[in-house]
Order: structure tokens, then C-alpha cells, then sequence
């Protein structure tokens, strides 16, 4: 055949129609399409998208974000939870809470009133038996109950009872905890939702997920309980039981799974879900007319560059300040995410309660004096300095800028190794062979002190290996006081880390929230753990009590 | 060999037939068609615990589309291959195409995020758009066609050369064939040639003897004649025939010429018995002799001796006819016109190409001797 045939030219006919088709659509420009109404069996229930892994056990979390905070508070009360505004405890599961004189010992009353949701009552053993279950997590869940007496010796198997640790039910209403040391935001700590009770039916339907298949046999005693759960997602429902079920005003909540952030703000504006958090910070031109806005929160963390003071050139205070001091943060700030990320001035940024300090500042020609006084002009003489990261943070902008910054101002060179999370935390922890730390500390506890606590610890857990007993009995002494008095001593501890620079803060962030315009009483919070039982949709049930009413 | 058998094979096996591959590709999609349709059965029956997003269908599209669109990219591809003189137009069809099959892929994972998210089918332009900001359009299906195409084509010009190769050798094989009845042919007409000559010889030979009264011997030539005839026409399709049979011809032969020479002939064979199953070529040593007898024994009154011998020298094997006539003519190129040293150079020249030799030069004192020496060769058992 040395001719083309008929077929061919109809192939080639239709290809051209089916790519022009194909161009068509994918030109077309973005309409004001109609968002999906709401259907009827989602009257009152609000609709979350989430992305990240989600699963109904309060003793698993990979990153504390919204959705998996608002997901397990929702299905568990822990004892307390933290007002939004202030960052003091408020009572939740306990009605109350006293300290014994030596600040060591710690007794909760619970509500008598707390029930689980097949109606039993809520007890200490409960609690006891769900932190039990904590200890017995990863070394980054199980940590949390540290502060309790014996609880790390348990953890490390010095100890093979558990009921050594610190925690006693003294009968049914009456949970007493003791604590190694003076620990003032102790109370505050116990809202993470880690701390949740776990009732006795509940380990084994965890542990066998058969919450799938059956889920009313997930007990749980938070304002909602589980309807459904299945791959899309899960669906809760108010829970009967809930002490304060009278107060809860959304019928249920549907935790909706998306592909991704972007996927989830479409979803948003399709009339799918009514809350995405976070989003992305780039501008959306959202695809239809449907009324949604924006709700920023500042994250309770600071971004740090870290030092290994126990080697080389970086043991000299002076060097360590010559890198800070040489850093610009607004400019890469500017260019890689323009309102997410704030430069810090302060290892504390702004919370509940406490206003951030301006400690920092930017001196490229004093950096260079500090340097060259240190014995390194124009940074001759200075070795590499090594950064340690692990490989998912290669597409990371910021350190290669700052590298980049301190080989321009200083005459420094940095070498970044990027490695797998395993090969690059033995480097930082066992063999110690690194210079330079990136990373982020976010906060469980809405308190200056939880961000500086790293410095409570020992040259061993400290990754900057810096150890000043200065700072160690500032931070101990704030943690035996509360008010004021604890501010001031945090802020001296914070004044002296930042002038011995074993570390240096270099961003503050900022999370962003969309809502649906119908979507109520939403709160700042810095820790991400709006409560649900606080929301309301505009269309549901007229509220009958302000949001910030004691529920 | 007729021309079918000239031809390559014709390939008609379980693996060339089109049907075959159909089969098996509709088995193939029906089972695809199963498994993916048992897999996504929950969330086709609209379970709500079920998610679109972990079934198959959502998982394996680029496995699938490439299983669909196999049968259409092949025909494609092998339509266009014959297209040697519209190559424009298999160039503008395979660009179409991997332009299609990347539009296709988008489009796919736009509605692959579509339903895994829930979204209504009026987003599908905006999840287009924004899937290209977002960097979403992969141009790997394009890739990947325009690598498989360029796979294909060269499998198939690999093919057409493999093909190519064999079909010389079976050229080359019935070059050959045809080669040999060629020469065959020649030797068939060289033969054609030495009969009327000698026919026309012994006629001569025939009508002297009646015009001298001599009709016995003229008779005995007839009858001799006959079964030297009888004989030639038994080997003539031969191209060669052993010595011994050569020499059984070559004795009816001096019969007839010794019946001639009247008694004046003597006849020497000195064969070597290795030497008789050799092959030689068909009427050979019949031309020479008849020189011999022509230009020598016949010359000469007292002329009477021709001898005829064969020796093996390793790989070769010599013919010597010995007359003791007249020396050769100094006019070489007198001798060599002769029609039966001609024929002869010529048929060993086909036989044996530059391996064969034909020496006629003179034997002192007396006599011209004349020295074939050939290839030995012998029947293969």
C-alpha cells in the first residue's frame, strides 16, 4: 500500500477534532460556576476537608494539624482545654483541679455528669487506662507524659509496671497525678488530646478497626460520636451522652477526605466541605459565587538554625553571632511565601497572654566585625560548616538562600547534607557530626516556656549541645510559678538563649483557614484545636449562648 | 524449483495471526473489565464507606488507557509503516496522536480528581486549568507514545532487514541454481556439437569404405556407430560420468577408427585402477582422441601408436592422449581453432574454472601428447 487510505483521513479527521475539542476545554477561562447545594441530610452538619492521615485513635497523630485536632476532640474530652484567648486551662472532663503545696502533686475532680457515649460514666481509671496505652506509642507520643513520675523509667522498661507511673486513680471521680519536678503548665499540657481517656470496650475496637464495620462500638466521651467511617472519610454525630449536649449546636460533623490542599479549596468552593485549614497562601480565584473567607491564626512555633557548640569555630559565642547577625529574613521571606512566614525577632512570637519580644536584628557590617574579631576575616581560616537535613526538606528553600547569604556577607561556606530522616537523626543524635540545625518547634502548650524547654534538657537531648545552667534555673524556677512572676523569668531565659545564640529564630508562621460564610463561632487558636462544639452553621439552630460561654 | 519454492517461507504460526493477538487483547480488557468492576463494586454500588480514590479504577488509568489504546496505536503504526511514500503523513497522524493520548491523560486525571474529591462535573475546565498552573500537565504520555513508535518502526525495519538477508540467500540460492542448468545447457550444446562433428567423420569414414568395396568393415562401423551413439545419448544428461564409462564410450569409438586405420592402429591404456571411478567430464577424452587420430596417427604412415592414460596426483587427476605422429603445426592458432580442443577448454573452464588444465604440446622425439588435468573427484557414496 503506497497510498494513504479513506481511515486515515477519518483517523486524521478525528484527532484534529478531538484535540481541538481538547483545547477548547482546556482554554476555556474560569467561570462562576454554581456550587453543589447543600444536601438535606447535611442540614446541620459541618463539613471538613482534611489531607493528611486521619484516624480515630487520640494515641496516634503524625503532625498536630486542625482537622486531626478538631477530629479527636471531637470524639474525646481530655481532662481540660485551653481558652484560645488567654492560654489558660479551662475545665473539661475535670470541673476542678488543686496542687499540693510541694507543686508535685496534682488532683482532678471529674464531672460526675461525663458520660461515654453508650452512657457509662466517665472515671479516673479511664484516664488512667488510656495513658497507659500512651506510654506503650513512639518515643514522640509517649514523651508527653514524661513529666510524670516514673513515666519515662516505664517507657524505657527500667520500670515493667506501669502503674509506677505517676498517675492513680484515687476512686472514681479523683485522678491524682505526681510529677518528678514543679512543672506549672502542667495543667495546661493535659488539653493536647493525647491526654484522652480510653474507654474499656474501646482498645480492642481500635486496635482491630472495626470501627469500619461497627461504628457505634467506638465509645467515646467527646460532645460527638462516631456515625460512620469509611475510605471518603468519617462522619460524626452529637453525641446524646455529652454532658453538654444541650449547648452542642452542629448535629454532627463530616470529615471529608481530599486530595490535597488545592484539591480541598475546590472542594470548598463546589459546596463539598465548609472548612479547609490550612490552605494554600497563594491567591485562588475561586471558581464560584459562594460567600467563603479567610480566618488567619499565628502557629505557636518558631523556625530555628541551630549550633553545635561543641565544635570548631562555632564554640566562640562570637561566630555564632556573626551567623545571626548576617541573616536576612525578609527578603527570601518576600520572594518564597509572603504572609505565611514572619521574620522573628524572638525565640517566643506573640500568643495568648504574652506579646512577643524584638531581641533580634539584622547587622551584616557588625557580623563581619564579630567575625573578624573571632579570628576569621572575611571568613579565611573558617572550615565548612556542615548542615544537617533530613531529604524531605530539599525542597525547602531556605537554606540553600542562607547559605548563599553567609558565603556573600561572610566569606563563609556552607556544605548542606541531606540525608534520610534515619541517617540524618543518627548524625545529629549518636555521632554528633554536624555544625548547622534547621528545623521548627511548635508548641503543645499555649506557654513561652514550651518553646524554650529544649533547653531544660540535657546535652545529650539537646541538639545545639549547649548547656547554661543560667538559662536551666530560670526555666525551672518559671515552671514553679504561674502569672506574671513565670513571665518574667521566662523572658530573662529567653533574653540570655538569645544572647549566647546556640540558636537562632529566624521565622514565625502563620496558618490560614477558609471557611463557608455560613460557618460560626470560629476562634484563633494558636494550637489548631478549634472545638467543634463552639461552631454552628448560620442556617442551623439560632444559637442560644455565646461561643465563648463555658461549655 | 518453481517460484513458490523460490519464495520465504509464507509465516502463518499461532503468533503471526492477527485473530490470536485480538483474543487475546478482548480477553485481557474482559478481565480488566472484571477485576477493576469487582474492585470498584462498593463504590459503584454507592456504599458510602467506600472511596473512589482507593479503588482500581483510580489507581491503575494509565495502565489501563495504554491497554485500550494498544490495538489503535499498533494498526496505526503498522498502516503508517506502509505508507513508504506519505511519510508526511505518518508524521502528522503520530504527532496528532501523542498530542490526543496527552490530552487524554490530563483529561483523565482532572476526572480522576473530580470524583475523588466529590466535585460536580461542571469544575472538570477549572481542575484543567488549574491542574496546568499547578504544574499538572504531564507531557510523559506524549513521551512515552512518540518512544514506542520510534521502538516500533525500528523492530520493524529490523524485521524488514532480517527479512531482507534471508531473501538474498534464497536469490542467491536460485542464482546458483540457475547458474548450474545454465551451464548444464552448454554443456548440453557443446555435446550437440561434438556429435555431428564425429557423426559427420565417421560418415566420411563409412562412404570411403563402400566406395572401396570394403562393406563388411563399413557394416561393422554402423553397428558401432549405433551403439556408440546409443550410449552418448544414455550419459547426455550428465554433465560428468566416471572414467571407467568414459573409457567403455572411447573403446566403441576405436572400434569404429581402428576398422579406418585397418589394423595400422595400436591402442595403449595404461590406467590406474584408482583412477577409473573418478569423475570426468562427459565426452571428454572422445575429442581428443579424434584429434589424435585426425591430426597425428592419420598424417602419418608410420604413425600407429596412441596411448591413453590416467595417473592420480594427490588432488588431481591426469588424462594423457599420446599419438606418435607429426609434430604440431607451428601455426598454434591453426591448432587451437579446432573445434573439439576448443569445446574442451571451454566445458573445463566451466567445470572447474581455473582448476582445470589442458596442455597439447609435442612429445620428442615422436608424437604430440595431450594432458588434462582435472580435480580428482569421485561419487559421493
Amino acid at each position: 500500500m503506497t497510498t494513504t487510505s479513506r481511515a486515515h483521513w477519518w483517523l486524521g479527521l478525528a484527532l484534529l477534532a478531538a484535540c481541538g475539542g481538547m483545547a477548547a476545554v482546556f482554554q476555556s477561562p474560569r467561570r462562576a460556576l454554581a456550587a453543589m447545594p447543600r444536601p438535606a441530610e447535611d442540614r446541620n452538619v459541618l463539613r471538613i476537608a482534611y489531607t493528611q492521615y486521619l484516624v480515630p485513635d487520640p494515641h496516634r497523630r503524625s503532625f498536630p494539624m486542625s482537622p486531626q485536632n478538631q477530629f479527636t476532640l471531637s470524639l474525646w474530652e481530655p481532662l481540660v482545654e485551653c481558652d484560645p484567648a488567654t492560654g489558660q486551662p479551662l475545665p473539661a472532663a475535670a470541673q476542678s483541679w488543686a496542687w499540693s503545696a510541694d507543686g508535685l502533686t496534682l488532683t482532678l475532680k471529674l464531672r460526675p455528669d461525663a458520660r461515654w457515649s453508650n452512657g457509662d460514666l466517665v472515671t479516673a481509671q479511664d484516664f488512667v487506662r488510656g495513658w497507659r496505652r500512651l506510654l506503650r506509642q513512639p518515643m514522640e507520643l509517649a514523651q508527653n507524659l514524661f513529666p510524670l513520675r516514673n513515666a519515662e523509667a516505664c517507657y524505657r522498661g527500667q520500670l515493667s509496671d506501669p502503674s509506677e507511673m505517676g498517675v492513680k486513680a484515687v476512686d472514681d471521680l479523683t485522678l491524682r497525678l505526681e510529677l518528678d519536678r514543679p512543672r506549672s503548665t502542667m495543667v495546661a499540657e493535659l488539653a493536647d488530646p493525647l491526654f484522652a481517656p480510653l474507654h474499656q470496650d474501646s482498645e480492642q475496637v481500635i486496635a482491630e478497626a472495626s470501627y469500619f464495620a461497627h461504628p457505634e462500638r467506638l465509645v467515646t466521651n467527646g460532645p460527638f460520636q462516631l456515625e460512620r467511617a469509611g475510605d471518603n472519610g468519617y462522619r460524626l454525630k452529637a453525641s446524646a451522652h455529652y454532658h453538654g449536649h444541650e449547648q452542642v449546636r452542629l448535629a454532627g460533623a463530616s470529615f471529608v477526605r481530599a486530595g490535597g490542599a488545592w484539591s480541598a479549596t475546590l472542594m470548598l468552593a463546589a459546596g463539598v466541605v465548609d472548612v479547609v485549614s490550612p490552605t494554600p497562601w497563594e491567591e485562588v480565584d475561586m471558581p464560584t459565587r459562594r460567600p467563603v473567607r479567610r480566618e488567619t491564626e499565628l502557629v505557636l512555633g518558631v523556625s530555628t538554625i541551630g549550633f553545635n557548640v561543641t565544635r570548631g569555630p562555632l564554640r566562640d559565642v562570637r561566630v555564632r553571632q556573626a551567623l545571626a547577625l548576617a541573616l536576612d529574613r525578609s527578603g527570601p521571606i518576600g520572594r518564597f511565601n509572603p504572609g505565611r512566614m514572619i521574620p522573628a525577632w524572638s525565640w517566643v512570637p506573640d500568643m495568648p497572654g504574652r506579646k512577643g519580644l524584638v531581641l533580634l536584628k539584622e547587622d551584616a557590617d557588625e557580623a563581619r566585625r564579630l567575625l573578624a574579631e573571632a579570628g576569621y576575616p572575611s571568613g579565611r581560616g573558617l572550615p565548612v560548616l556542615h548542615m544537617a537535613l533530613p531529604l524531605w526538606m530539599k525542597s525547602d528553600p531556605y537554606p540553600p538562600v542562607w547559605a548563599e547569604r553567609w558565603f556573600r556577607e561572610l566569606g563563609v561556606r556552607t556544605h548542606l547534607i541531606y540525608e534520610p530522616v534515619a541517617e540524618s537523626a543518627k548524625r545529629m543524635t549518636a555521632a554528633g557530626d554536624y555544625d548547622l540545625l534547621y528545623g521548627t518547634i511548635v508548641a503543645t502548650v499555649p506557654d513561652a516556656g514550651d518553646l524554650m524547654s529544649g533547653f531544660l534538657w540535657s546535652g545529650e537531648y539537646s541538639e545545639t549541645k549547649w548547656v547554661d545552667p543560667e538559662v536551666i534555673g530560670l526555666l525551672a524556677g518559671a515552671n514553679t510559678k504561674t502569672g506574671a512572676e513565670r513571665l518574667a523569668l521566662l523572658e530573662k531565659a529567653e533574653r540570655r538563649i538569645i544572647a549566647n545564640v546556640p540558636a537562632v529564630p529566624v521565622m514565625f508562621e502563620r496558618r490560614q483557614s477558609m471557611l463557608a460564610d455560613e460557618v460560626q463561632g470560629w476562634y484563633e487558636d494558636p494550637l489548631a484545636r478549634q472545638s467543634l462544639k463552639r461552631l454552628w452553621l448560620a442556617q442551623g439552630p439560632a444559637p442560644s449562648l455565646s461561643p465563648e460561654r463555658d461549655l | 524449483m518453481n517460484g513458490r519454492d523460490n519464495s520465504a517461507p509464507v509465516k502463518d504460526t499461532l503468533w503471526h495471526r492477527r485473530g490470536f493477538w485480538a483474543a487475546i487483547w478482548l480477553a485481557g480488557t474482559l478481565v480488566l473489565i472484571g477485576v477493576l468492576g469487582w474492585d470498584a463494586w462498593p463504590w459503584l454500588s454507592g456504599s458510602p464507606e467506600a472511596a473512589f480514590r482507593d479503588t482500581k479504577l483510580n489507581e491503575w488509568p494509565v495502565e489501563v488507557i495504554w491497554w485500550l489504546l494498544a490495538p489503535g496505536i499498533l494498526w496505526l503504526q503498522s498502516s503508517l509503516t506502509r505508507l513508504d511514500r506519505h511519510w508526511p503523513w505518518a508524521v502528522g497522524l503520530h504527532s496528532l496522536m501523542a498530542v490526543f493520548i496527552t490530552g487524554l491523560f490530563i483529561i483523565l486525571q482532572a476526572c480522576r480528581m473530580l470524583v475523588a474529591n466529590h466535585l460536580p462535573a461542571s469544575f472538570l475546565p477549572v481542575l484543567l486549568n488549574d491542574l496546568r498552573w499547578m504544574g499538572g500537565w504531564s507531557y510523559l504520555p506524549a513521551l512515552v507514545y512518540v518512544t514506542l513508535i520510534l521502538a516500533l518502526y525500528a523492530a520493524g525495519y529490523y524485521r524488514e532487514w532480517r527479512a531482507g538477508l534471508r531473501l538474498t540467500g534464497v536469490l542467491q540460492l536460485a542464482n546458483a541454481q540457475l547458474e548450474t542448468r545454465l551451464v548444464r545447457a552448454s554443456l548440453d550444446a557443446l555435446k550437440m556439437q561434438l556429435h555431428p562433428h564425429f557423426l559427420f567423420n565417421t560418415l566420411n569414414s563409412i562412404t570411403s569404405l563402400i566406395r572401396n568395396g570394403r562393406t563388411q568393415e563399413a557394416e561393422e562401423i554402423v553397428a558401432g556407430l549405433g551403439e556408440l551413439l546409443r550410449r552418448s545419448l544414455e550419459h547426455r544428461q550428465e554433465a560428468k560420468e566416471t572414467l571407467e564409462h568414459e573409457l567403455e564410450f572411447l573403446h566403441h569409438y576405436l572400434e569404429i577408427e581402428s576398422i579406418r586405420f585397418q589394423d595400422r592402429l595400436e591402442v595403449e591404456f595404461d590406467i590406474a585402477p584408482q583412477c577409473r571411478p573418478a569423475l570426468v567430464p562427459s565426452l571428454m577424452l572422445q575429442p581428443l582422441v579424434e584429434n589424435a587420430m585426425k591430426h597425428g596417427i592419420s598424417k602419418d604412415p608410420a604413425a600407429r601408436r596412441l596411448r591413453i592414460a590416467a595417473a592420480r596426483d594427490g588432488t588431481r587427476l591426469i588424462l594423457t592422449v599420446y599419438n606418435d605422429g607429426p609434430a604440431l603445426p607451428k601455426d598454434d592458432a591453426a591448432m587451437s581453432r579446432g573445434i573439439g580442443v576448443q569445446n574442451t577448454i571451454t566445458r573445463l573452464g566451466m567445470l572447474y574454472g581455473d582448476t582445470a588444465r589442458l596442455w597439447l604440446r609435442d612429445q620428442p622425439p615422436h608424437g604430440v601428447r595431450a594432458e588434462i588435468i582435472i580435480p580428482f573427484e569421485t561419487n559421493p557414496l
